[in-house]
């Protein structure tokens, strides 16, 4: 079979090794070894390097568009009764990811390249990029779950390196934690259900799994056990509820990398739930789960939103919102209505990160209510939101509309509740939207973007360029999922999701701004104002919570470790000290009491011996 | 006589150092015992060449009569469970002399100590005679003991002395079991082989068993008998911790697959559930204690408890997957602890403290330890298991291999996973991250940090590239042992 493929398909194990690659071109800056040339060079092989991976991307995907997937294995491991591939599948879903992932990440390195511009460790910043760039690619085109949880914990440690890429400062060194301890938690629940799936089914490709899960009669407590340890992993990545905080503060971060965690990084883990979802299958109450995170964290992330003053944070929880939406998708069983949401969500979200970026790149201010004016000062910058939003939000014919109206027509058949998420997630989005963009764009410039400009070339370049590609999802959406169904959605249904948005649009233009508005007065509503800035408290939560039990057991586990068994260990010492003292005054002199002490002791010990080893 | 050559080269080394005439300098005696060390790193290297990877049994076996009248007979081999670990002492005990800078009091004593330790724990390796495995176990007890004692910190004393009686009671208590085997099988033949417990009655078994288990689980060591070796830790050079972490713990593991899986097979899968319920408990101890630590020595020191409790719970599982993963997490704990704690003797080299209550900011890029800290992140996070590195596969072999028999303690070991990256990412967070001090007057952490050399760091760099690549290629390990824990594993009638 081998021959028949391709070039380009018979070395598609490449792709994850250009972002690798990039990673370890870059070390040489990186490290120090090369002083003189400003760590350029580095960047410029890195954005090489990808260039490469979206075009290797690029012929597989034209060649598997025209005669189908194809999947490929390499031997890794074979120890006893385990064998381990690497494999991939590349089949038109995951490349479409591949492009996308490859795409942006160029986008944002290219951005980089302004946004960082004075950066002193550029180099070390291109090399993470690229190793979650590799992470990241071979996720998607992994066929084994055994790959892509080898993958996804690599991309939460390229997630910790990059949000904590400016470790001198407090607040970063507390993200980067975050970020990481709180995917770990999921990461290791998903060991948890990769371990298990690998002993119970004894393969680790996905297409196994899913003829497993369909044989195979697992009692319902496992089967719920499995499908909630598969579920904590992309619920980390994702930054879905409970999990999601780490999102929100790895805006500490530097910008380019958060255009790729809010965009492709949650991606990646919707996409491994994608790849999970018939083994979910198994068990109801996983499902269940699934769903209830889904809501809680569409609706409840678009509210937190709502409730932001810092433009970094207004983005982040609609990504968890969005991502709420996509669990939904994953939960019913509808991968088509997952992938379209996703698709359209990663490349406005882009935008909108790029945008955000170009405002704080030039105001140095990330607060929205000392921001104002900047539509006129800075059109790219502007232009950028604007699409963003409107690709965002279902309310223009463009990507979000388009997966809104589809998702609004299949939920009519299978749940009606969750079609009334989906609206009111729109309708929060939109508001939050309008909101942040009346803030920043419009009225009267205050002092912090009184003398803002536009920004340079390597930020825009890439923001106008994906401005059109936005503009365009719509075209690119029709072509490559070459779905006939994709534009059957009944009118009522395009007219809910305008109205909803619509209605988000309005309720945006009306809401006063003023600061003197933006406290109520009325202690109830001040209480629930409070509630979403502080994102329900769930970070006292956690603090008191979980935190405050490991830190507590650690401390009794010290204490009984020096108290108890150290201290034990040292009685024994000090009694036979004492012992000793003691017995050496009974040193007599008469050779008849030694004789006798050692008579009985050996006595006593035969005995012993004999007695226990007949 | 390539294994012999491994005891030699390094035993005949000590001895040429204690009568090299006149008074040769530190450096000089530092100089000979790394040629020497590293002639005898590649001929156990050069074991690979003539050693047969498919075959389970014992290979280039060399005997020789010797003190024949009490069972005591010279007798070496090799199998693929003992070759990785005879290549990981090569690799770590020429690191350790290569660690060994401006050792300034009695250097002569100190290089020959370390050769003799490193011979020692050859042959304790090599051994195919139960006493004469004794023997080698408890020569390297002493030299260990004077390091410890003689070149190590402030409270070394204490350290010193309750390492030493504690490990000799290990010690006894498997003299004790290997003299109960020949008392009670009525036989004064000590070798390896025709020593077979299944005769015997159960209890005896079990008694004889339990002997070797806490003599064995003293040193490796296992909740509760561990609380030596944070202390040993913290006393000791760092040359000295990377021996003690990633050589003398695994002769406790070792002798644990070795001698109590390998002799007492039946009177192991009886007591298999309790085994991994203490392997559980060791985990989550090690690891709980660890978080607590502000000493980073004393934090890899706990970690250390942690991660030998994986061993002992892929032990009691004794299937084939599980064992091939206890012997992988041997090695990667071996090359791990061997960076973080070349590490952390940098950073106190540098800054006088490790206390992580103190330290903020080591990486930065001017003042600070950038290399050390780049390094540290790697060291950590394979330690916690991130995939790409070699504490990952390991921890994967062992629960993947000990999950049917032992779900309850794999998943509670697991746990033990997630915490071990709380602690270590506190650590690097820590001393690492944040802003260095530069408040006038913070004695311990100096403005500017001396530049550490790369020269200094080519042992961490090169234990880390050991630990990307059996992380990556994880086939280096499996092709050399799968037939010998494949092997152990039918012994003992393997629970899968």
């Amino acid at each position: 079979m081998n021959q028949e493929l391709s070039l380009p398909i018979q070395i598609a194990w490449l792709i994850p090794l250009y972002g690798f690659a990039g990673m370890l071109v870059s070390l040489p800056w990186a490290s120090g070894l090369f002083r003189r040339d400003a760590h350029r060079p580095a960047a410029y092989l890195n954005i090489l390097l990808t260039l490469l991976a979206f075009g290797h991307g690029s012929l597989i995907l034209q060649q598997v568009f025209q005669s189908g997937p194809v999947d490929l294995a390499f031997p890794w491991l074979s120890v006893a009764d385990l064998e381990l591939d690497i494999s991939f599948s590349l089949s038109l879903t995951n490349l479409v990811a591949l492009e996308l992932i490859t795409g942006l990440s160029l986008f944002s390195q290219v951005y980089s390249l302004g946004y960082m511009d004075k950066e002193w460790a550029l180099a070390r910043f291109f090399a993470l990029l690229g190793f979650f760039e590799g992470a990241m690619s071979g996720v998607v085109l992994s066929d084994s779950l055994f790959q892509s949880y080898f993958l996804l914990e690599m991309l939460t440690l390229s997630t910790y390196l990059l949000v904590g890429f400016w470790y001198a400062q407090p607040l970063v060194v507390t993200a980067a934690r975050d970020a990481f301890l709180t995917k770990r938690v999921g990461d290791v629940l998903l060991l948890m259900g990769v371990v298990a799936l690998c002993s119970y089914s004894g393969a680790m490709g996905f297409n196994d799994l899913y003829a497993w899960a369909s044989n195979d009669a697992m009692s319902p407590l496992a089967a719920t056990l499995l499908g909630l340890g598969l579920i904590a992993g992309p619920t980390g990545k994702c930054a879905q509820f409970p999990m999601h905080l780490w999102l929100d503060e790895a805006m500490e971060g530097p910008n380019p990398a958060s255009i790729l965690r809010n965009s492709v990084v949650v991606t990646c883990g919707a996409i491994v739930l994608l790849k999970v979802m018939p083994i979910l299958q198994l068990s109801p109450i996983a499902e269940g789960v699934l769903l209830l995170i889904g809501s809680i964290s569409a609706i409840g992330g678009s509210l937190v939103a709502i409730a932001q003053v810092d433009i970094k944070r207004t983005q982040s929880y609609t990504t968890t919102a969005h991502l709420g939406l996509v669990f939904i998708a994953i939960a019913l069983q509808i991968p088509v209505l997952a992938l379209l949401l996703l698709f359209s969500h990663a490349v406005s979200k882009a935008l909108l990160s790029m945008s955000i970026g170009g405002v704080i790149a030039s105001t140095n201010c990330q607060d929205i209510t000392e921001l104002g004016g900047l539509g006129s000062r800075m059109p790219a910058t502007t232009t950028a939101f604007v699409v963003g939003g409107a690709g965002l939000v279902g309310f223009l014919p463009l990507g979000g509309f388009l997966a809104l109206a589809q998702s609004i027509e299949l939920l009519s058949v299978r749940s009606i509740p969750f079609m009334g998420v989906f609206l009111l997630t729109n309708a929060l989005t939109a508001l939050g939207l309008v909101r942040v963009f009346r803030h920043v764009f419009l009225g009267n410039p205050l002092i912090k973007s009184r003398r803002s400009a536009e920004v340079n070339w390597q930020m825009a370049l890439p923001m106008v360029a994906l401005s059109v590609v936005v503009l365009l999802t719509p075209l690119l959406l029709v072509r490559l999922e070459s779905l006939d169904g994709l534009l059957a959605f009944p009118l009522w249904a395009a007219g809910l999701v305008v109205g909803s948005g619509l209605i988000g649009l309005v309720a945006g233009g009306l809401l006063p701004l003023s600061k003197a508005w933006s406290r109520s007065l009325n202690p109830w509503l001040r209480w629930f104002q409070d509630l979403l800035a502080y994102d329900f408290y769930t970070e006292n939560f956690y603090r008191v919570t979980i935190v405050n039990v490991v830190a507590r057991v650690s401390r009794l586990a010290f204490w009984f470790d020096r108290t108890i068994v150290d201290g034990l260990l040292n009685g024994v010492a000090r009694l036979s000290l004492q012992s000793a003292e003691g017995l050496k005054l009974s040193v007599s002199g008469q050779i008849q009491s030694y004789v006798l002490t050692v008579l009985v002791a050996i006595v006593l010990f035969l005995t012993t011996v004999s007695w226990f080893l007949t | 006589m390539l294994l012999s050559l491994l005891l030699l080269i390094p035993l005949l080394g000590a001895l040429a150092l204690i009568l090299w005439p006149g008074s040769p300098t530190s450096n000089r005696l530092r100089e000979v015992s790394i040629v020497l060390l590293a002639v005898q790193c590649l001929a156990s290297f050069a074991l690979l060449l003539p050693f047969d990877p498919a075959d389970a049994g014992l290979q280039l076996i060399e005997q020789a009569r010797w003190v024949h009248a009490i069972g005591l007979d010279y007798a070496l081999a090799v199998d693929g469970l003992s070759l990785p670990l005879v290549l990981m002492n090569g690799v770590l005990c020429l690191v350790a002399a290569i660690a060994s800078r401006s050792i300034e009091n009695r250097p002569r004593i100190y290089f020959a100590l370390l050769l003799l330790i490193s011979g020692a724990v050859n042959g304790a390796f090599l051994a195919q005679n139960l006493l004469l495995f004794f023997l080698f176990y408890e020569l390297e007890l002493i030299p260990l003991w004077l390091l410890i004692a003689v070149w190590g910190g402030a409270n070394r004393a204490y350290a010193a002395t309750k390492f030493l009686i504690v490990t000799a009671v290990s010690g006894v208590l498997i003299l004790a079991a290997f003299l109960g085997l020949a008392f009670v099988s009525g036989t004064m033949d000590f070798s390896l082989k025709p020593i077979m417990a299944g005769e015997l009655g159960m209890t005896a078994q079990l008694v004889l068993m339990g002997a070797l288990l806490i003599g064995f689980g003293i040193k490796i060591p296992l909740f509760p008998f561990h609380t030596w070796l944070p202390d040993a830790h913290t006393e000791a050079s760092t040359p000295v911790s990377v021996l003690l972490a990633g050589v003398l713990l695994k002769l406790g593991t070792y002798g644990l697959l070795r001698f109590c899986l390998g002799l007492f097979p039946e009177a192991w899968q009886l007591a298999s559930p309790w085994l991994a319920a203490w392997a559980a408990i060791s985990v989550l101890y090690g690891s709980l204690a660890a978080i607590a630590q502000t000493d980073m020595k004393r934090m890899v020191a706990y970690s250390s408890v942690g991660h030998m409790g994986y061993v002992l719970l892929a032990a009691a599982a004794a299937t084939p997957l599980g064992l091939m993963g206890a012997l992988f997490q041997m090695v990667s704990h071996g090359l791990i602890s061997g960076v973080l704690f070349l590490l952390v003797g940098v950073v106190y080299a540098r800054t006088g403290t490790r206390d992580l209550n103190v330290l903020r900011g080591l990486l930065n890029p001017q003042r600070g330890l950038p290399l050390t800290g780049s390094l540290m992140i790697i060291g950590v996070m394979a330690s916690a298991g991130i995939p790409g590195m070699a504490g990952f596969i390991s921890e994967f072999l062992i629960f993947r291999g000990s999950l049917q028999p032992f779900p309850v303690a794999t998943l509670l070991s697991m746990v033990g996973s997630g915490l071990t990256a709380v602690y270590f990412l506190l650590l690097v967070n820590r001393a690492f991250f944040g802003r260095l001090a530069i408040a006038p007057g913070e004695v311990v952490n100096p403005r500017i940090l001396d530049r550490v050399a790369l020269r200094e760091q080519v042992s961490a760099i090169a234990l880390s590239l050991g630990v990307l690549a059996l992380g990556l290629v994880p086939e280096l390990l499996s092709n050399l042992s799968e037939a010998a824990t494949t092997g152990l594993s039918q012994i003992s009638g393997g629970l899968s």
